[in-house]
């Protein structure tokens, strides 16, 4: 019997919300905390030859649904919660190449916009995140300061954060600090 | 110590989101090659003045073991490989 009950709230629940910085209006960073749906790990079998055209199987379809960060490893990625066992009932259209580990508990998505969203997460990252080079799409598993985090890019304008749970607060701080030059409105779902 | 690392898989980053192992050139014993050889492979170590290949992991990006062969005097980076592609172990 446990001795409390326990909660699920969302890791960027009491994180900071609102208007901070320089209140420009063409340039200004939006910051979201997206929902916490589901994340998949997928991680390739030894030998199992190229998986693109089979992981988009498991995801719910949705572009950026699929994200891939180095040999054999992708992130699915959707904003419907799914229950172990929807999980479970996947690994077969995957033909045993593949397996998948729930991450939906351990990650959490942060949404970056604005015209200046490339300079800003610059300041972070030594990844060259220039559209020609870093196209809709594209994934990129890097730090951000400190912090591990894997970018996506979901359009011209605009980046998709896959952080650790643990550390998503002390990255919503610091891309706050990081878009004051902009002005920011960070945007927690409250 | 180079700053800028050009892994096969993520392209160039920096230092800071890898993990040195150490010299890639060193093979592992046979289980009996007796302690003298297992005491070597384990902790003796060349401190090499040039060209130098070593095990880089890719701790903050793809997670994978590189070769990354570098000049430990002037920093230059000769060749960053896959180690599986390169059939490397240890």
């Amino acid at each position: 019997m446990a001795d409390f009950a326990l909660l699920h709230r969302p890791a960027l629940a009491d994180a900071k919300s609102g208007s901070f910085g320089a209140p420009s209006t063409g340039a200004r960073i939006t910051l979201t905390a997206l929902p916490e749906g589901h994340v998949m790990h997928v991680l390739a079998s030894r030998g199992s030859g190229d998986l693109t055209a089979l992981i988009p199987r498991i995801g719910d379809g949705a572009s950026h649904a699929v994200r891939p960060y180095g040999p054999g490893q992708w992130f699915v990625i959707g904003d419907a919660p799914l229950a172990a066992a929807e999980i479970f009932a996947k690994t077969p259209l995957l033909e045993g190449k593949a397996s998948i580990s729930d991450q939906g508990h351990g990650r959490v998505r942060i949404g970056i916009s604005g015209a200046s969203v490339e300079a800003v997460l610059a300041k972070g990252t030594a990844v060259d995140l220039a559209l020609s080079n870093f196209p809709v799409g594209h994934s990129a598993m890097t730090l951000i300061g400190h912090i591990s985090a894997l970018i996506s890019r979901t359009g011209p304008e605009s980046f998709e954060l896959l952080v650790l749970r643990g550390f998503a607060e002390s990255l919503w701080d610091e891309l706050i600090q990081m878009s004051l030059e902009f002005g920011v409105d960070a945007r927690t779902g409250k | 110590m180079a700053s800028l690392i050009a892994c096969p898989h993520c392209g160039p980053r920096p230092k800071e989101e890898f993990t040195v192992r150490g010299d890639a050139g060193i093979t592992r014993p046979a289980p009996d090659a007796g302690e003298d050889a297992w005491y070597a492979y384990v902790y003796l170590r060349d401190n090499p003045r040039g060209r130098h290949k070593e095990h880089w992991h890719h701790t903050s990006g793809c997670r994978r073991w590189l070769v990354v062969e570098r000049d430990t005097m002037t920093h230059a980076i000769y060749t960053v490989t896959d180690a599986s592609a390169e059939g490397e172990t240890a």
